[in-house]
């Protein structure tokens, strides 16, 4: 899939213009992340990189015209995740995922993960609000 | 392998925008226990009138060994708020103190609302900012206000300032214009020890002559030389020695850890202070089972006209143990922080030239 088709993905689920940065990562999120690039990814999971600072999620995503792009999902910090319920091995490779986040400013196939769903529906990191009661990988 | 879509865009669509994961979101199972001192309206008193006594090591020194928290001090301002003014720290307690971390926790709430952001009660709740157990940090001078600067400290700063503004680089032309904190080298001290946005734990290690603390934020260790009682510790380095956390030394004035830290370097020195003539001079006093009462003196003539002390208790929690920080280890955002602002070089650049 195409930056440029990725971008009419995020128009059509609304193309939310947000305003407000949030302060979850100890780099500020507007120096990297584009909160008017958001996109919504459909993929498998190629590798889980569980590393400090962050976690970064590496997604083969299938175009429209079969062509599949690299992409990288940063996530949580490691030690924050594991508190959640997560270790490395959550998604292992292969996982089909649905991930919405806003890309990087520079316009690379990066972006910065918001929420993540499973094939099943369920929630990864998020969900609805009593979701959080129980670990992230539960349902 | 041929993926296969399972999600309808529009179900996705509608789903809230959530935060990936602002912070550690503990298992109810591990959350940390609220103890009667860790939530105590007299954290912020003097300890003098404990009748507890530490427990000593095998080699006869107070044990301050363990696993230890201050996250729910991330809310507590480090100055008194203009609406105490002329209240006393230790007079706001009980009801008004739980009112005021409880209007914390919902402003932190709502802050983190919203679509990059998380659903309330989400992982905020998890904070628990409403066991802070101060107003504010500054517990001297009285009126809880850092004194002013000396008129050489405001002169240094301007001309920081200044150099900044005139050296003509923008916020990310090199990793040198991004802060340690970024570059995941340190936090410096007493920075290294502050409430963070995750990561809040502690573990202080003893052993004969030296005492360890280790903080998960960007996993910095201080290892303290420390005298043994009744001794003097070793001097410190030689001035022209400097290090990003000072050069500490430690001895014991009763069952209170003092150390004494100097020896910094400019890029790590703390609030704008002259890192030659800087002084730390930390207090740790296990005042109950659970807590350490923790109080550091900033001391720099050259940059303060009086001492200041704040103060803020660590809480014992065997729930939190120090987990693993490499934050070297893909520190990714420094590169994509470098590459936006190429990005950002660029486009400048083409509008220029349409002009």
């Amino acid at each position: 899939m195409t930056q440029t088709s990725l971008r009419s993905v995020a128009i059509a689920v609304g193309g939310l213009v947000l305003a407000v940065a949030p302060a979850w990562a100890h780099h500020a999120f507007s120096a990297e992340f584009d909160e008017n690039k958001k996109v919504m990814l459909r993929g498998r999971v190629a590798q889980m990189e569980w590393i400090n600072p962050h976690v970064w999620i590496h997604l083969d995503v299938k175009g429209p015209d079969g062509a599949v792009a690299s992409w990288m999902i940063e996530g949580g910090p490691p030690n924050a995740l594991l508190k959640r319920g997560w270790n490395k091995h959550s998604l292992p490779e292969g996982t089909e995922i649905v991930v919405e986040g806003y890309q990087s400013k520079d316009g690379s196939l990066r972006a910065n993960g918001r929420e993540i769903t499973l094939a099943d529906g369920s929630k990864l990191f998020v969900g609805s609000s009593g979701a959080g009661e129980k670990p992230a990988t539960e349902k | 392998m041929r993926p296969r879509f399972f999600a309808p865009f529009a179900v996705v669509a509608a789903a809230p925008l959530l935060l990936v994961s602002a912070r550690a979101q503990t298992p109810k199972a591990a959350q940390p226990s609220t103890t009667p001192q860790a939530a105590s309206p007299q954290a912020a008193k003097p300890p003098a009138a404990s009748k507890w006594t530490p427990p000593r090591t095998p080699w006869g020194d107070p044990d301050l060994q363990g696993w230890y928290t201050n996250l729910s001090e991330d809310g507590t301002p480090l100055e008194r708020p203009d609406q105490f003014a002329g209240r006393k720290l230790e007079d706001i307690q009980g009801a008004e103190l739980a009112k005021i971390k409880e209007d914390i926790q919902k402003r932190t709430i709502t802050n983190f609302q919203g679509p990059l952001h998380a659903p309330e009660h989400w992982w905020q709740d998890d904070l628990n900012l409403v066991k802070g157990s101060q107003a504010w940090l500054v517990v001297d001078p009285p009126d809880g206000k850092i004194p002013a600067l000396t008129p050489q400290a405001k002169e240094r700063a301007a001309a920081r300032a200044a150099a900044r503004r005139n050296s003509g680089r923008g916020p990310a032309d090199s990793w040198t214009d991004l802060t340690l904190y970024d570059r995941c080298i340190t936090r410096g001290l007493p920075g290294s020890m502050m409430p963070a946005i995750y990561g809040n734990s502690y573990q202080i290690v003893q052993s004969p002559g030296f005492v360890a603390i280790r903080y998960e934020m960007v996993h910095e260790t201080r290892l303290i030389p420390v005298a043994a009682a009744g001794k003097e510790p070793p001097p410190h380095a030689a001035a022209s020695i400097r290090s990003y956390m000072g050069d500490p030394r430690g001895h014991w004035e009763g069952d209170t850890l003092v150390v004494e830290t100097t020896n910094f370097r400019d890029e790590s020195t703390y609030r704008g202070a002259n890192a030659a003539t800087l002084r730390l001079v930390e207090r740790f006093r296990r005042v109950a089972k659970d807590r350490v009462k923790w109080a550091v003196t900033v001391d720099d003539p050259d940059t303060w006209t009086q001492p200041w002390t704040f103060s803020m208790p660590l809480t014992m929690d065997d729930s939190q143990p120090v987990l693993e920080y490499g934050c070297h280890e893909g520190n990714y955002g420094l590169r994509n922080i470098l590459s936006a602002a190429r990005a950002a070089d660029q486009k400048a650049a083409e509008d220029a030239a349409k002009k």
